[in-house]
C-alpha cells in the first residue's frame, strides 16, 4: 500500500476513456490494457480504478452492463458514451497542450 | 452530464445500496480471480497465486469505502458516523447515563436561566422605540431619588427642548361600586399625553387632554382592557358611560388595549406589568408658588437626536432657573434622567448576570467531567482505535468519529436539558421575588431553543476535543501491543486528567463560596430585628371615598369607631390603623418644618417621613415605646397638636437630649396652636429590612390629621387569618359600600421582603450543589481510573509487605493533592470574583473568612469521600493476581 499511483495526477480518467475508446472492457481488462500498452510502466491501482469508474459513470461518460466473458464468466463491462468521447477529446487536447508547454520549458532550459 | 442527472443517479444508488455493493463485490472478486489466473499461467502455485492476488489487490473494504464515497452524498458519511456513535453509546449504558444526566442538568439549568435573562433583559420593552423613554427624578444628598412637584413639572414641560413629550403619574387607588361588592382598583392619576409618551393608543376612545388637568374637570376615566372585560362585559358602547368611582360619577373616555404595561413606579409601587386597572386625570390644584410637596413621578420621551446626557444637562439648567425663581422650594436639587429600561430591570440585572455566571460555571464543570469520562473511555478503546488506524482509517476520520460521538451526547443532553428547562422555568417564575420586573415575559422562547442548541454544540466540541486530539496522537503499534500490562496512561494524559479535576474542584469551590455568602446574607436578613413583632398580625387596607367622608372629623371618626369595634372582638388583643405598613413602600416626604430652638444647616431642610396612626397602631404592630407615651383618645383636633417620633428622628435632630415635650411646626410664623408637641418616641423600622438605617419619621394622630387611606392592623391571640371575616363584617356593618383590600398576615409581608435574597441563595445553592456533585464524580473517576491502572503496582507493594493502610494512604494522598490545589485555586478565584456579589449580599464581607474556611473543608471532605471507594479497592488488590499478570 505504500506505493502510490505512478500516474500523473488527473490522467487516470483520460487513460480509462482512451482505453475504452478502442473496445468495451471490464475493470480488470482496463488495468491490464493500460499496464501492457505502457510496457509495465503505468500501473493502475485498484483502489483508484473502481472509484474512478464510478465517477465516470456518474458523469455519464461511460455506461456499464453485465456481460459474459469469453471464458463464460459474468463481468461488468464499461462502454464509452458519446459524451465520454467528447470529454476524451477535451482531455486529450488539454493534455497535449500541457506536454507541449512542459517540452518548451525543458528545451529552453537545455539551450540556456 | 448536468447536476440534476448526477443527483438522480446518486439517489438511485443510495436506494439501491445493496445492489450496488453486491455488484461492486462481484466485480472485485472477478478482478482478483483474473489476476490469480494470470499468475498461475505465469507458473505460480495456485495457493501462492491466490495470496499474491489478494495482496496486490489491497484492502477490499477500503476500496469499497472509497468507491461509495465517490457516488454517495456527503451526509451519508455523517450518518454512518452517527450510527456507529449511537451503537457505542448503547453498548455502554452506565457511561451514557452519567454523561447524559450531568449534561442534561447543566444545560437545562443554563437554558432556564437564559429564559429569564431573555425575557427580562434581552426582550425590548413593549413600548414603541422604548430606548427613547426616560424616567425623571429629583436628587439631593439626603434624598438620592425623589419624586417631582407638579408645578415644577409644568415648568419643565413648558421650557424643555430635549423631550418630544413628557408626563407625570401618581398612584391613587379608587373604589368601584354600583354593582355587587365594592372593589378596590389599582389606579393612577396621569397628565395628558401620558400614553402618547409611552407610544400607546387607546383601543377605544381617546386619552386625556390638557383641559382635564384643570381642577374640577377630572371626572373622567380610562379603563384597562382587563377591567373592561371583567367588570363591564366588554361593552362596545362603554365610551361615554358613567361609572361610580369613590362614590362619584366618572365618564369613561377610553379603554386601553391588552398588553398595556405599567412602566413601574417607585412610591407606593405597583410592579411593572398589566397591573393598573384605571387611569384618572391628574389635576394641578393649589398654589403654583408653593412647591414643597413632591409626589408625582416623571416619564418622558427623548427627541431623536437628543442623548440622555444632553437631556440631563438641560433639565438641570431649568432646575437652576426654577431654584432662582422659587428659592424656598426649588434650590439645591439636581434632576436625574434615567433610561426606563435601566429603571425597570436595573436592580435585577446584577443578580441575573451572577446567576448566568453560576450556571456557566456548572456547565464548565460538566464539560470537564465529560472530557474526563471520555478520556478514560478512550484509553479503554485504544485498541479499537489502533485497529482502525492499522486498517487504514485516516486519523481525521477517527477524530471526526470521536467528535460525532461527543456531539451526539451533548445534543441528546441538550434536548433533555430543554425538556428540563420547560419545568425549570415554571418553577423559577414561582420562586421569583415578588417585585421582580417582567416576570410574565419569561418563557422558553425561540431564542432559548437557539441558545440551547448553540450551548450543546459548543459543549460537545469542548469536551470532545480532548479524546479527539489524543486519537490524533495515537500510535497504532503501541495500541495493538497485546502482551504485558494494559497500557498505562501516558504522562501527558494523566497531567491533562489531573488538570481537569483540579479545575472542576476549583470551580465548584467558587460556586460553593458564592452560595455560602448568599446563605449568610439570607440568614442575616432573617435574623434582623424588624422593629415590630411579625407574628399573629392581620392587616388590610381600606380607603374612604372623599364624597362620603369630606372632613377630617368624619374620616377620623370612622377609623376610631372601626378600631374600637375590632378591639372588642374576641381573640383580638389590640387593633389600630396607620397610613402605612412596614416594608410595603413609603413616601419620601415632609420637608421644611421648623424645630423650636434649632436652625437647619444652610441649603438643608429638616426632613422626616410623616404618617398617621390611631392610638392602638403601635401596640398592634408590636412597635416599642422608648419614652413618653403613645397617642390616646384625647389626641384630637380639638386638643393641642401632638406627634410621636421615631428614635432616628430623635437622634438626628435632638442628639443626646430628652425629646418629650419638644416642639416643631410647619408654619414659618407659627402661632401657639401651630406648634406640635412630641409626646413620645417609638422604635425604628427601616424602609426595607436591609436598608442601612431607619429614616427619621413622625406620626400624627389620625383624629387630628385624618388620612382616608389607612391600613388596619389587628393582633390576634391565635391564628390571625381567622379574623379576616370578622374584619369584613365590622367594615360592612359601618358602611356596606366600602371595599376591604390587601387582607394578609404580617408574616407574609415579611416573607416577601426577603424573597430576593432567598431567590438568589436557593438558585446559587442549587447550582453549587450540582457543581460539587459533578466535581465529586470527576474526582472519583480519575482516582478510580488511576487505581485500576496501578492495580499491579499495589499488588506488588502488598506482596512485598506493604500494609493496607499504606496503600490506602498512597491513593488518598494523590486525591488530597489534587483537591488542595483545586480548593486553593477556587479560594483565590473567589476572592477576585466575590466583588460582583457585593450588591447582592447583606452584612457579609465578600471575603468572609468563615464561609471560605467552611467551604474549603466541605470540598476536601467531599473529595475524600469520593476517593475512598477506589482507594479501598486498591487495598483489596490480590498480590498473587497482580504478579501473575506480570
Amino acid at each position: 500500500m505504500a506505493k502510490k499511483s505512478d500516474l500523473l495526477p488527473g490522467t487516470l480518467d483520460m487513460l480509462i476513456l482512451k482505453t475504452l475508446a478502442r473496445a468495451p472492457l471490464h475493470g480488470y481488462g482496463i488495468a491490464l490494457s493500460i499496464k501492457r500498452l505502457s510496457d509495465d510502466v503505468l500501473t493502475v491501482e485498484e483502489g483508484s480504478l473502481y472509484p474512478a469508474l464510478q465517477r465516470l459513470l456518474l458523469q455519464g461518460w461511460v455506461k456499464a452492463e453485465w456481460k459474459m466473458t469469453e471464458t463464460n464468466r459474468r463481468a461488468r463491462f464499461y462502454t464509452l458514451t458519446a459524451a465520454g468521447r467528447k470529454q476524451l477529446g477535451v482531455e486529450l487536447s488539454q493534455f497535449e497542450q500541457m506536454i507541449a508547454a512542459i517540452g518548451r520549458v525543458l528545451r529552453d532550459a537545455q539551450e540556456a | 452530464m448536468n447536476p440534476i442527472g448526477r443527483f438522480q443517479k446518486k439517489l438511485s444508488i443510495l436506494f439501491g445500496r445493496k445492489q450496488f455493493r453486491s455488484d461492486l463485490d462481484e466485480e472485485m472478486a472477478f478482478h482478483r480471480e483474473q489476476a490469480e489466473q494470470e499468475l498461475i499461467a505465469g507458473g505460480m502455485a495456485p495457493q501462492a497465486a491466490r495470496y499474491a492476488a489478494m495482496r496486490r489487490f489491497g484492502n477490499t473494504m477500503r476500496i469499497q469505502e472509497r468507491t461509495l464515497e465517490t457516488v454517495g452524498f456527503r451526509f451519508e458519511g455523517w450518518i454512518g458516523d452517527l450510527r456507529y456513535a449511537a451503537r457505542q453509546l448503547w453498548a455502554n449504558p452506565g457511561f451514557t447515563a452519567v454523561m447524559l444526566l450531568t449534561l442534561a442538568l447543566s444545560i437545562g439549568a443554563n437554558s432556564a436561566i437564559f429564559s429569564v435573562i431573555d425575557g427580562v433583559l434581552l426582550k425590548t420593552l413593549p413600548y414603541s422605540r422604548s430606548d427613547r423613554l426616560v424616567r425623571l427624578f429629583l436628587s439631593d444628598s439626603s434624598y438620592p431619588k425623589f419624586p417631582l412637584n407638579p408645578f415644577d413639572f409644568r415648568d419643565y414641560r413648558a421650557r424643555n427642548q430635549s423631550f418630544e413629550s413628557m408626563a407625570v403619574f401618581t398612584r391613587g387607588d379608587v373604589q368601584l361600586s354600583g354593582s355587587g361588592e365594592p372593589v378596590k382598583l389599582n389606579g393612577f392619576g396621569i397628565t395628558s399625553g401620558y400614553f402618547h409618551v409611552l407610544g400607546l393608543q387607546p383601543e377605544l376612545g381617546r386619552e386625556f387632554d390638557q383641559k382635564a388637568e384643570i381642577p374640577g374637570n377630572g371626572l373622567q376615566v380610562i379603563l384597562s382592557d382587563r377591567l373592561w372585560r371583567t367588570q363591564f362585559g366588554s361593552d362596545p358602547a362603554i365610551i361615554g358611560r358613567r361609572v361610580t368611582l369613590n362614590m362619584q360619577p366618572f365618564t369613561v373616555i377610553g379603554v386601553m388595549p391588552k398588553g398595556t404595561e405599567h412602566p413601574g413606579n417607585e412610591y407606593h409601587a405597583v410592579s411593572y406589568g398589566e397591573s393598573v386597572d384605571v387611569w384618572w386625570p391628574f389635576s394641578f390644584a393649589g398654589d403654583p408658588n408653593r412647591r414643597g410637596s413632591h409626589f408625582v413621578e416623571g416619564i418622558a420621551r427623548l427627541k431623536d437626536n437628543v442623548s440622555v446626557e444632553q437631556a440631563r444637562a438641560e433639565m438641570n439648567a431649568i432646575m437652576t432657573q426654577l431654584g432662582r425663581e422659587h428659592p424656598n422650594y426649588d434650590a439645591g436639587w439636581t434632576v436625574l434622567v434615567t433610561p426606563l429600561y435601566t429603571e425597570i430591570v436595573g436592580k435585577s440585572r446584577q443578580m441575573l448576570l451572577v446567576l448566568l455566571g453560576a450556571v456557566g460555571i456548572v456547565l464548565l464543570i460538566a464539560c470537564a467531567n465529560a472530557a474526563n469520562l471520555l478520556l478514560a473511555r478512550a484509553s479503554a478503546r485504544q485498541r479499537e482505535l489502533a485497529v482502525r488506524l492499522a486498517m487504514g482509517a485516516p486519523r481525521s476520520r477517527l477524530m471526526r468519529q470521536l467528535l460525532t460521538e461527543s456531539l451526539l451526547i451533548s445534543l441528546m443532553g441538550g434536548a433533555m436539558g430543554l425538556a428540563l428547562a420547560f419545568g425549570g422555568v415554571r418553577a423559577l417564575v414561582t420562586l421569583l421575588p415578588a417585585d421582580f420586573p417582567r416576570a410574565r415575559d419569561i418563557h422558553v422562547s425561540g431564542s432559548v431553543f437557539a441558545f440551547t442548541f448553540l450551548v450543546s454544540v459548543i459543549t460537545g466540541i469542548l469536551f470532545g476535543m480532548a479524546p479527539a486530539l489524543q486519537a490524533a496522537r495515537l500510535d497504532p503499534r503501541q495500541g495493538l501491543q497485546k502482551a504485558g500490562r494494559t497500557t498505562t496512561a501516558s504522562g501527558h494524559q494523566s497531567r491533562l486528567r489531573n488538570a481537569l479535576v483540579i479545575s472542576e474542584v476549583s470551580l465548584a469551590c467558587v460556586l460553593l463560596i458564592g452560595a455560602g455568602l448568599m446563605l449568610r446574607s439570607f440568614l442575616n436578613q432573617l435574623q434582623l430585628d424588624p422593629g415590630f413583632q411579625r407574628e399573629h398580625v392581620l392587616t388590610a387596607s381600606i380607603s374612604l371615598p372623599h364624597e362620603q367622608y369630606k372632613t377630617n372629623a368624619t374620616t377620623g371618626h370612622f377609623y376610631d369607631q372601626l378600631v374600637n369595634d375590632l378591639s372588642a372582638l374576641p381573640g383580638v388583643e389590640s387593633a389600630g390603623a396607620g397610613s402605612d405598613l412596614p416594608w410595603t413602600g413609603w413616601d419620601e416626604n415632609a420637608g421644611g418644618f421648623n424645630i423650636e430652638g434649632k436652625k437647619p444647616a444652610p441649603n438643608q431642610e429638616f426632613h422626616a417621613r410623616y404618617h398617621m396612626a390611631t392610638p392602638g397602631y403601635f401596640k398592634a404592630l408590636g412597635v416599642p415605646l422608648l419614652s413618653g407615651r403613645f397617642f390616646d383618645e384625647g389626641d384630637t383636633d380639638a386638643s393641642l397638636p401632638v406627634i410621636l417620633i421615631n428614635r432616628a428622628m430623635a437622634e438626628r435632630y435632638w442628639p443626646g437630649e430628652n425629646v418629650v415635650g419638644r416642639r416643631m411646626t410647619f408654619e414659618d410664623t407659627p402661632k401657639e396652636k401651630d406648634w406640635m408637641t412630641i409626646v413620645g418616641v417609638v422604635g425604628d423600622i427601616k424602609d426595607q429590612p436591609n436598608s442601612p438605617g431607619a429614616e427619621p419619621a413622625f406620626w400624627w394622630p389620625e383624629l387630628l390629621a385624618a388620612n382616608s387611606d389607612m391600613s388596619v392592623v389587628m393582633r390576634s391571640s391565635a391564628n390571625p387569618e381567622l379574623l379576616a371575616d370578622a374584619l369584613r363584617n365590622e367594615v360592612r356593618r359601618l358602611n356596606p359600600a366600602l371595599a376591604v383590600a390587601d387582607v394578609q398576615v404580617m408574616d407574609r409581608i415579611v416573607e416577601t421582603s426577603v424573597s430576593t435574597p432567598r431567590f438568589a441563595f436557593v438558585l446559587v445553592g442549587m447550582f453549587a450543589g450540582l457543581a460539587i456533585l459533578l466535581a465529586a464524580i470527576g474526582t472519583y473517576g480519575v482516582i478510580a481510573y488511576s487505581v485500576s491502572q496501578r492495580t499491579a503496582e499495589f499488588g506488588l507493594r502488598m506482596a512485598l509487605g506493604a500494609q493496607q493502610g499504606e496503600v490506602l494512604r498512597l491513593v488518598l494522598v494523590q486525591a488530597i493533592k489534587l483537591t488542595l490545589v483545586g480548593a486553593a485555586l477556587g479560594v483565590a478565584a473567589s476572592l477576585a470574583l466575590a466583588r460582583v456579589l457585593k450588591t447582592l449580599i447583606f452584612n457579609v464581607s465578600p471575603a468572609d473568612p468563615t464561609t471560605y474556611a467552611v467551604v474549603s473543608l466541605v470540598v476536601i471532605c467531599v473529595a475524600l469521600v469520593a476517593c475512598y471507594i477506589p482507594a479501598y479497592r486498591a487495598t483489596q488488590a490480590d498480590p498473587m493476581n497482580a504478579l501473575r499478570a506480570e
